[in-house]
């Protein structure tokens, strides 16, 4: 069932203002957490086991407990360059809750010392982006932000980057580098940005809505976030829900729930007459699942990663039995190979091979070997770059060709896709 | 000090030492293009991978510290293939025109391919097409399509010269290296560009197609374009030199050498130099052999010296030759011939501590310190002043000019020249052709060998001594100054400074496999 | 007993080895004689010799399509060369598709071993051994072949198209 904890207050009229935020118990956490003491916070969250919601679901309080102790400035962004395809669930939160954000940016800057904070907006993001300003405007003219906040003591100031409208920025080191004004490239790790980030400065990202969810830490404290979802993935998430369903949609469902009652449940169900094929769970770059995976399968980070796929930021692809695979996989391939910010060689060149050789499939002059090939290059892609990108590009590539190897071989045989009929090898000539 | 272990061998490095680094200090072979000892850790080739015992997945070397206890390997099968999977992704777009690039030979790529590669291409589809013969201004040729993205030369203009031209422009495999609006790279550091790049994407105008590198042999020997005293590797064959190239040296250069250095081997070409003694007398010139020109000064030196002792003999010094010779000389006037007329030439007193920063200095002569210490050693204190003031006094009757091996540097030659008109005898000893001695009422000048031909030892700006040894023969009728010295003094040159030099070879891994191809 | 074999009395006297060396070739005259198509020497120069098609002979510079040449200069010949007889000046080229080109591109036919190994190390088919093998000259400056003989001595009927075509080469992707 659809649980709204994040969401609750979505749908009411004049919740993107402070005045509807602050009717609705809005700033009322953040007076709360600026009684507490940081430590306190970051224990709380740490307790709460929030993860990350950008996709590595990496846990948060930890996260913040990596900064080092050594007096200098810290920096929290918040990432809102929510690129991966199919996601767009921080476009939501930003648009009908700003407040929501920026009160949660406020508790964990408090949380962890810092004082200059920025939320860096997908630069495709005009109108939320115009809606982030305006609210952040209005925080600063009720005194929620900029020196002595509430009369605390604390002083931050929080400002807003709108990227360019690359994909690589969404990482969490090439949106340092955007930032600082550098091409968008991921920095090489070590150092993490928790020790050297923004400018050289201990620097903690964090995606849009794990921002807003620690919002719900501090309101109802860590052992109540916990009754939702599993053991180790506690607490709500939001799923955008795309592909070939009735009703595609943000939903908010508690973590361990079950993927196909998201689809049918949540989602309607599939057109009449069409069968599911198969489901990308966690955004373009998770590995893709059969049918009978995704019956069984339950969203939550354990039972996908023993899947051997992953979470991701919560982007549920449907695709039904009409959609030929070849095709998509070119879809997914051009983009990762348009995105692949050139720096490391695997993905710069393998991005761009991936591409050729699907292309080549689709265009009838594929081999067999080819199917091969695609597999082969792909593997040896992941985990040889700076950055996951390659690993991104690689994973659907090597799933593809894993589960549906016998639509590749069809086309590669007949010149023609199985599911659609087209000869691709004819249109191109 | 953690302990560690490469490919089976223990060894013990100090805190903070990366895998890479251990790797140098070893000499255990490893590929790598991105990576430069002399630049920040880019991390982008991917190519240094090595399996480290414990870890999933290999890593890459440069960025690696070692820490206590890890074992690395770069010879096992999981790290060599990821190595070679790194190289093919490099080589699948790299255009195959090695015939016609200048790289190949000392080619990163062809290197690495011989060691960890030889295998069929994997790759069936068309390469990427980016543009050729890109203009990079006045000394360099980017060719974009053979570019492996390494990123050492925008690194290089970031960070050691500092001039920041260089970029990566456009995304993906699309990226390519370029100047802002094809603005021209032109700072005084470009070819180190060339050096460092590991392909031939990057080529010197001046060397770009002159030669096959493999046809070359090196050497090392100094850089005689200012008082840094740089660290050069020379590259010749028999047809002459063809480049300089740094030779690491963290006391002097580090990697690193200036394009104004790189040029000075032009003069020490055959075209450019002096090969015949030739002496001038009234409008006339005759063309002798230099030892038998040197044999008739000394009978010459010998005469005035009987009529008009010691007094009447001038030597004029400029400050490019080695301490050896100079000493030979000074010896040869202060106690054989009994002058004390010795007048040390200053080319550019004013710019002389002028400094870029980096390594190019005001001061354009490779022996300034060691001329000072050999003149105040015999206490000789004089300079063209002097040397003015006698030449009108009529006290001079012969002078022996020590003349510039780098001409350029000393653009007062002419006025000199005029001052000199009025002495009878110049004995002009000098590598290349002087120009304008057919002004003079007598002039002989005596072929010398350059600094590349004879072995010697120079001080540079800090005081550091530098002894280099011949690196080839290009004129092999020339003297040096210390076997000039002995002629004039009227001995015999001792046979074993004319020994032949050897240079040795280049073997690189091209010529190794060259029956592979 | 003696190691040393001693010559039967039969091989002191050299009559009998005279007489079978002259029986050998008054036979080959004879055979001559009554049978002139089986005889193996030729009246040279008036009759010539016919190698087979993979005889090496004088080098021949290949031409590309537009009569250019097709060597791109890039010394492997003359790298290869055992007789050190090849001599190359390359130069940039006006087009940046060609970029190098020889401006000199000579071969020292007295020097030639005429082993072929420039021909193998050609990466580009530019250079081949022909079937010339009649090497006339009055003094040495004959004997060194600059490319107008190379590739465009009227034997050559304006120069021997190349197998490879940098077209072909460039849609193949190489």
């Amino acid at each position: 069932m659809e649980v709204k904890h994040l969401t609750e207050h979505y749908d009411k009229d004049g919740y993107a203002t402070i005045k509807g935020y602050q009717k609705l118990g809005g700033y009322e956490n953040l007076k709360k957490a600026l009684k507490m003491k940081p430590l306190d916070i970051i224990n709380e969250v740490k307790a709460s086991g929030l993860r990350g919601r950008g996709g590595a679901g990496f846990p948060t309080g930890v996260k913040w407990g990596f900064l080092p102790n050594n007096g200098e400035p810290r920096y929290l962004l918040c990432n809102a360059d929510e690129g991966e395809p199919g996601t767009y669930k921080d476009r939501l939160m930003m648009e009908r809750a700003p407040h929501q954000l920026i009160e949660g940016m406020i508790i964990s800057a408090f949380a962890i010392g810092s004082p200059k904070s920025y939320i860096y907006i997908r630069g495709e993001y005009f109108y939320p982006k115009s809606i982030v300003e305006k609210a952040l405007r209005e925080a600063y003219d009720n005194g929620l932000l900029g020196k002595n906040i509430l009369g605390s003591g604390f002083n931050h100031d929080m400002d807003i980057y709108s990227g360019a409208g690359a994909y690589i920025c969404g990482e969490e080191t090439g949106m340092i580098s955007s930032l600082e004004g550098k091409k968008g490239q991921p920095k090489l790790k070590p150092p993490f940005p928790a020790i050297q980030g923004y400018l050289g400065k201990p620097t903690i990202v964090n995606n849009v809505e794990t921002l807003a969810a620690v919002t719900l830490v501090i309101r109802d404290g860590a052992a109540a976030f916990r009754k939702q979802g599993t053991e180790k993935s506690p607490g709500t998430k939001l799923f955008s829900l795309s592909g070939n369903v009735v009703k595609p949609g943000n939903y908010e469902v508690p973590l361990g729930y079950k993927l196909i009652d998201l689809i049918n449940i949540e989602g309607g169900g599939l057109k009449p007459g069409r069968k599911l094929k198969a489901v990308i769970p966690g955004g373009s770059s998770a590995k893709i699942l059969n049918k009978e995976e995704s019956e069984k399968a339950t969203l939550d980070y354990e039972c996908l990663a023993q899947m051997d796929t992953m979470l991701g930021s919560g982007a549920v692809i449907v695709i039904d039995d009409t959609n030929c695979m070849v095709d998509l996989l070119g879809v997914l391939m051009h983009f990762y190979h348009h995105e692949s910010c050139g720096q490391c060689t695997p993905c710069r060149e393998g991005t761009g091979w991936l591409e050729k050789l699907v292309n080549g499939i689709k265009s009838g002059q594929g081999k067999l070997q080819d199917i091969d090939l695609i597999e082969t290059v792909a593997r040896n892609m992941c985990g040889r770059t700076i950055c996951a990108l390659s690993d991104a590009a690689a994973f659907p590539a090597m799933s593809f060709v894993l589960k549906f190897r016998d639509e590749f071989e069809f086309f590669v045989r007949e010149g023609r896709s199985k599911i659609k009929g087209t000869s691709y090898a004819k249109m191109h000539h | 000090m953690p302990k560690c272990t490469i490919n089976g061998k223990e060894i013990e490095v100090k805190d903070g030492t990366t895998i890479m680094e251990a790797f140098y200090q070893k000499e255990v072979p490893i590929a790598h293009y991105c990576y430069h000892p002399g630049l920040s850790i880019a991390g982008v080739c991917r190519l240094c991978m090595v399996e480290i015992e414990g870890m999933p997945r290999t890593q890459i070397a440069c960025n690696t510290k070692i820490t206590e206890g890890m074992k690395i390997s770069n010879v096992s099968d999981k790290a060599k293939d990821s190595v070679k999977w790194a190289l093919d992704f490099h080589l699948i777009n790299h255009p195959l025109d090695c015939p016609i690039c200048d790289q190949a030979g000392e080619c990163g790529l062809q290197e690495q391919y011989m060691h960890f590669g030889k295998y069929e291409p994997e790759m069936g589809q068309g390469k990427v097409k980016k543009r050729k013969v890109v203009d990079l201004g006045e000394r360099v040729v980017l060719d974009t399509e053979r570019c492996i993205l390494c990123s050492r030369c925008v690194r290089f203009t970031d960070e050691v010269s500092k001039t920041n031209e260089l970029g990566i422009f456009n995304r993906g495999d699309r990226s390519e290296v370029g100047t802002f609006q094809d603005k021209p790279l032109n700072n005084n550091y470009s070819v180190n560009t060339v050096d460092i790049c590991p392909v031939g994407a990057l080529t010197a105008k001046d060397f770009r197609f002159k030669q096959r590198v493999w046809l070359l042999k090196n050497r090392e020997s100094i850089c005689t374009g200012c008082s840094t005293g740089c660290n050069v590797n020379v590259y010749f064959n028999k047809g002459g030199v063809y480049r300089l190239k740094p030779k690491y040296n963290s006391d002097v250069n580090g990697h690193w050498m200036c394009d104004k250095g790189r040029d000075t081997y032009k003069h020490l070409n055959v075209e450019a130099r002096l090969t015949k003694g030739k002496k001038t007398e009234e409008g006339k010139t005759t063309e002798c052999d230099a030892g038998e020109l040197a044999k008739q000064t000394a009978q010459l030196i010998e005469k005035i010296k009987k009529e008009g002792g010691g007094d009447s003999i001038g030597l004029i010094v400029t400050a490019q030759y080695s301490n050896e010779e100079y000493a030979a000389m000074f010896e040869l006037f202060k106690i054989k011939l009994g002058s004390n007329n010795v007048f040390y030439w200053i080319n550019n007193q004013k710019t002389f501590e002028a400094f870029d920063g980096l390594l190019y200095r005001g001061d354009k002569n490779p022996n300034t310190k060691g001329l000072l210490r050999a003149l105040s050693k015999c206490k000789f204190d004089q300079t063209w002043d002097k040397l003015e003031e006698k030449i009108k006094a009529k006290q001079l009757k012969i002078v022996v000019v020590l003349g510039p091996e780098n001409q350029e540097v000393y653009p007062d030659i002419s006025e000199k020249l005029k001052l000199l008109n009025s002495v009878d005898n110049v004995v002009w000893l000098t590598t290349n052709q002087v120009l304008g001695t057919e002004l003079l009422k007598s002039c002989w000048q005596i072929p010398v060998k350059s600094t590349i031909e004879k072995s010697g030892t120079y001080i540079n700006f800090k005081g550091l001594e530098q002894k280099i040894k011949p690196v080839t023969n290009i004129v092999s009728g020339a003297l040096t100054l210390t076997e000039a010295a002995a002629l004039f003094a009227g001995d015999e040159i001792p046979f074993d400074s004319k020994t032949p030099v050897k240079g040795e070879r280049v073997w690189n891994e091209f010529f190794h496999h060259r029956g592979d191809l | 007993m003696s190691l040393v074999k001693k010559d039967a009395a039969i091989d002191r006297w050299f009559l009998p080895g005279i007489i079978a060396g002259l029986f050998f070739t008054i036979k080959k005259m004879l055979a001559n004689i009554f049978n002139r198509k089986s005889m193996p020497t030729l009246n040279y120069p008036e009759e010539k010799f016919e190698y087979s098609p993979r005889f090496k002979g004088t080098h021949i510079l290949t031409v590309k399509k537009d009569g250019s040449l097709r060597c791109t200069a890039c010394m492997l010949c003359a790298t290869a060369c055992p007789a050190e007889c090849i001599n190359i000046v390359a130069a940039e080229h006006d087009d940046p598709v060609v970029e190098k080109y020889p401006v000199k591109y000579e071969i020292d036919i007295l020097r030639c071993v005429f082993c072929g190994m420039c021909e193998e190390a050609c990466p580009v088919d530019a250079v081949r051994l022909g079937p010339e093998w009649q090497i006339p000259g009055v003094n040495g400056s004959n004997f060194i072949y600059d490319i107008r003989f190379l590739a465009y001595r009227p034997a050559l009927k304006g120069g021997i198209p190349s197998t490879v075509e940098d077209e072909e080469r460039h849609q193949a992707g190489i």
